[in-house]
């Protein structure tokens, strides 16, 4: 479970007055020229109300989308200028995502849920298997490796969504409102599994818009109308 | 991604749906099997019919006029009796050419068996070589010069009680002659002008050129009168038969009386069994060949059912993809996913759609009591039009799905 970059001082991500915009009827300005970067086993939390910015910086970090200027360097790979195919191997191989509605396939069990990254870098079966059991049981769910998602409760899928997040040994883990969709005890051992994925070494980035969810992490972003608006670094951040 | 997994995430994708994939695979089945069954079942008419042809008579050239501009290959018979006996004898006497057997008709009125008068139109007049060992039944074939006469299984029971072996027929012709007729042998079959008398299944009484026939004309080559047919079948080996109708073509092209007994507009002509045969292959072919046309818009039917589901599978499926291409997935993987969950549908739909339509073909043949014959030109088509129909039906979809917007995806309820 550790990250893949090896010089604690190294950035995993590394943003430079990036920014995107989008047409729709009337140029709309996300994100207004965003620098920031991700040393590498930090853990950080983005902050801000619905609109400021906080998904379009995590879809570019995530390497979903390409900014409209500027440049988004992750795990050494410059997004902005990769092809479809070369984003498609980076969030394959170098990004794990959670998200708050889980996106876990129906149709899978748990274990081929979490295997799944490993589908597409052609991993064989057998291979694929072993890590997704171990990553299960990891986070504690060792019991419930051929349940589907219907047969789990919401804190058990976010937990095999983070399993399958990290099943590639990704530079960066990234959540999206990971605790959204959970009540709060069930939000609450969510979050010490990224603690633990931090105390591990791991970079998480975790957007959040509930300050004691954000309070987890070494220093929280503040974004407001698609700028930095503050970093705020957290004393025993990280617990 | 490896093609096992594409092909693994497929079925699993196909079973999650398992009545919706089964009625998008019965269209193609339904479709597929179509084809299979029209093309089966023409084959099998075709080869039943070919067979007897070329069964019956592979060793014969058939000889007779057809018109100059006949634009229908050569078939459209004149009967007029232009080929001479002088003409007969030179065609006997082309090497490898075993005997050449004319043919006319003899105007009759009726034939009274044990008191039991028949009408009757005509007999056949020929020489005794006309009857091969295998088509005689019972007695044997009449001797020239006899008032002897053979009839045909039909013949035979066409009068109150059957004819048999040694019986006497009264012949009454045209002129009210009599004559005195003992039965020699019965044969079987319609041995006729042509290959294809088979099927009338006619009728057929036999009696010598010699004494009944009687349509003589002056030979223009050699100034004498003699008789004269309006075909003769030249019997050769059957490894020959090529090789003999260029020689007899070649004669009555330059030498025979024919040439100029026939009338304005009309040409001898010498065909073998196997003109017969493609001809008769060429019709049914256009005939299959337009049905299973016709079976093909069953086909296209098909495809557009799978088409039609692999596009709601899609849309269904939109937030899924999001996921797919967040972890990784390239869109060539989503694109082959897709194409490769329809072209499996076109596979089963194939697969299982060719013992329907071999079935049924067999069932229509049965019905139509022909022999069965596969067509395994036509299922093999049937098979690779199946699966690419799937393929094909599957490509828009599959690329709308590569298309898909992961972030769009992701939100997508």
């Amino acid at each position: 479970m550790t990250a893949s970059s090896d010089a604690a001082a190294a950035d995993v991500v590394t943003l430079t007055d990036v920014r995107k915009t989008y047409d729709v009827g009337g140029t709309v300005e996300a994100l207004a020229g965003v620098s920031l970067s991700l040393p590498a086993g930090s853990y950080t939390a983005v902050m801000g109300p619905s609109g400021s910015g906080k998904s379009t910086l995590l879809n570019l970090i995530g390497a979903l989308d390409t900014p409209t200027a500027g440049q988004v360097v992750v795990a050494d790979e410059e997004v902005s200028v990769a092809s479809e195919r070369a984003r498609a191997e980076l969030r394959g191989t170098e990004i794990g995502f959670v998200f708050q509605t889980f996106n876990l396939l129906a149709r899978l069990t748990a274990v081929e849920n979490v295997g799944l990254p490993l589908v597409f870098a052609g991993v064989p079966r057998a291979e694929r298997r072993e890590r997704a059991r171990e990553l299960l049981a990891e986070v504690g769910l060792g019991d419930r490796t051929d349940h589907h998602p219907t047969e789990l409760s919401g804190g058990q899928r976010q937990r095999v969504a983070i399993a399958r997040a990290l099943v590639a040994d990704p530079a960066l883990v990234l959540a999206d409102e990971p605790t959204g969709n959970v009540d709060t005890e069930t939000g609450s051992r969510v979050l010490d599994v990224f603690d633990r994925l931090h105390a591990a070494g791991n970079t998480v980035l975790l957007v959040t818009h509930e300050r004691h969810v954000a309070e987890r992490a070494e220093r929280i972003v503040h974004v407001r109308d698609g700028e930095l608006e503050r970093i705020e670094d957290l004393d025993g951040g990280g617990r | 991604m490896k093609s096992i997994e594409a092909v693994r995430i497929a079925v699993r994708s196909i079973r999650s749906h398992r009545l919706r994939s089964a009625l998008t695979i019965l269209g193609l089945v339904i479709g597929i099997a179509s084809v299979v069954v029209f093309a089966t079942f023409g084959a099998s008419v075709e080869a039943e019919i070919v067979g007897d042809i070329e069964g019956s008579s592979a060793s014969n050239v058939y000889v007779f006029a057809t018109p100059t501009d006949d634009e229908d290959g050569g078939f459209d018979r004149v009967v007029q009796p232009a080929f001479t006996e002088r003409d007969v004898g030179a065609l006997a006497s082309i090497e490898g050419v075993a005997t050449a057997i004319p043919r006319g008709a003899v105007d009759a009125n009726s034939l009274t068996h044990d008191g039991d008068t028949v009408a009757r139109q005509r007999v056949t007049a020929t020489t005794p070589e006309t009857f091969d060992e295998g088509r005689i039944v019972a007695g044997r074939g009449f001797r020239s010069g006899t008032e002897e006469a053979v009839l045909n299984e039909r013949a035979a029971r066409t009068f109150e009680g059957n004819v048999s072996v040694g019986d006497r027929l009264t012949l009454s012709l045209a002129g009210n002659r009599t004559h005195e007729l003992r039965v020699v042998g019965i044969v079987n079959g319609t041995e006729g002008g042509l290959p294809v008398s088979d099927f009338a299944e006619g009728s057929r009484v036999y009696v010598p050129v010699d004494p009944f026939y009687r349509t003589v004309v002056e030979s223009p080559s050699i100034g004498v009168r003699q008789r004269a047919y309006p075909q003769v079948t030249v019997v050769t080996d059957p490894t020959r038969t090529e090789a003999t109708r260029t020689a007899v073509a070649t004669y009555l092209r330059e030498e025979s009386d024919a040439r100029r007994l026939v009338p304005a507009g009309t040409e001898p002509t010498a065909r073998t069994s196997g003109d017969f045969a493609a001809r008769i292959s060429s019709v049914i072919d256009r005939i299959t060949r337009f049905v299973t046309g016709v079976a093909v818009i069953g086909l296209v039917v098909g495809a557009i059912g799978i088409a039609n589901i692999m596009l709601v599978s899609v849309t269904e499926r939109t937030r899924e993809i999001g996921v797919m291409k967040a972890v990784g997935a390239r869109n060539r993987d989503v694109l082959v996913l897709f194409l490769v969950e329809s072209g499996l549908l076109g596979v089963v739909g194939a697969i299982l759609a060719l013992p329907v339509g071999v079935a049924v073909g067999y069932a229509a043949t049965r019905y139509a009591e022909v022999g069965f014959t596969l067509a395994p030109g036509w299922m093999a088509a049937a098979v690779g039009v199946g699966v690419a129909v799937g393929v094909l039906a599957g490509l828009y979809p599959a690329w709308r799905a590569a298309r898909v917007d992961p972030i769009d995806a992701l939100r997508y309820e």
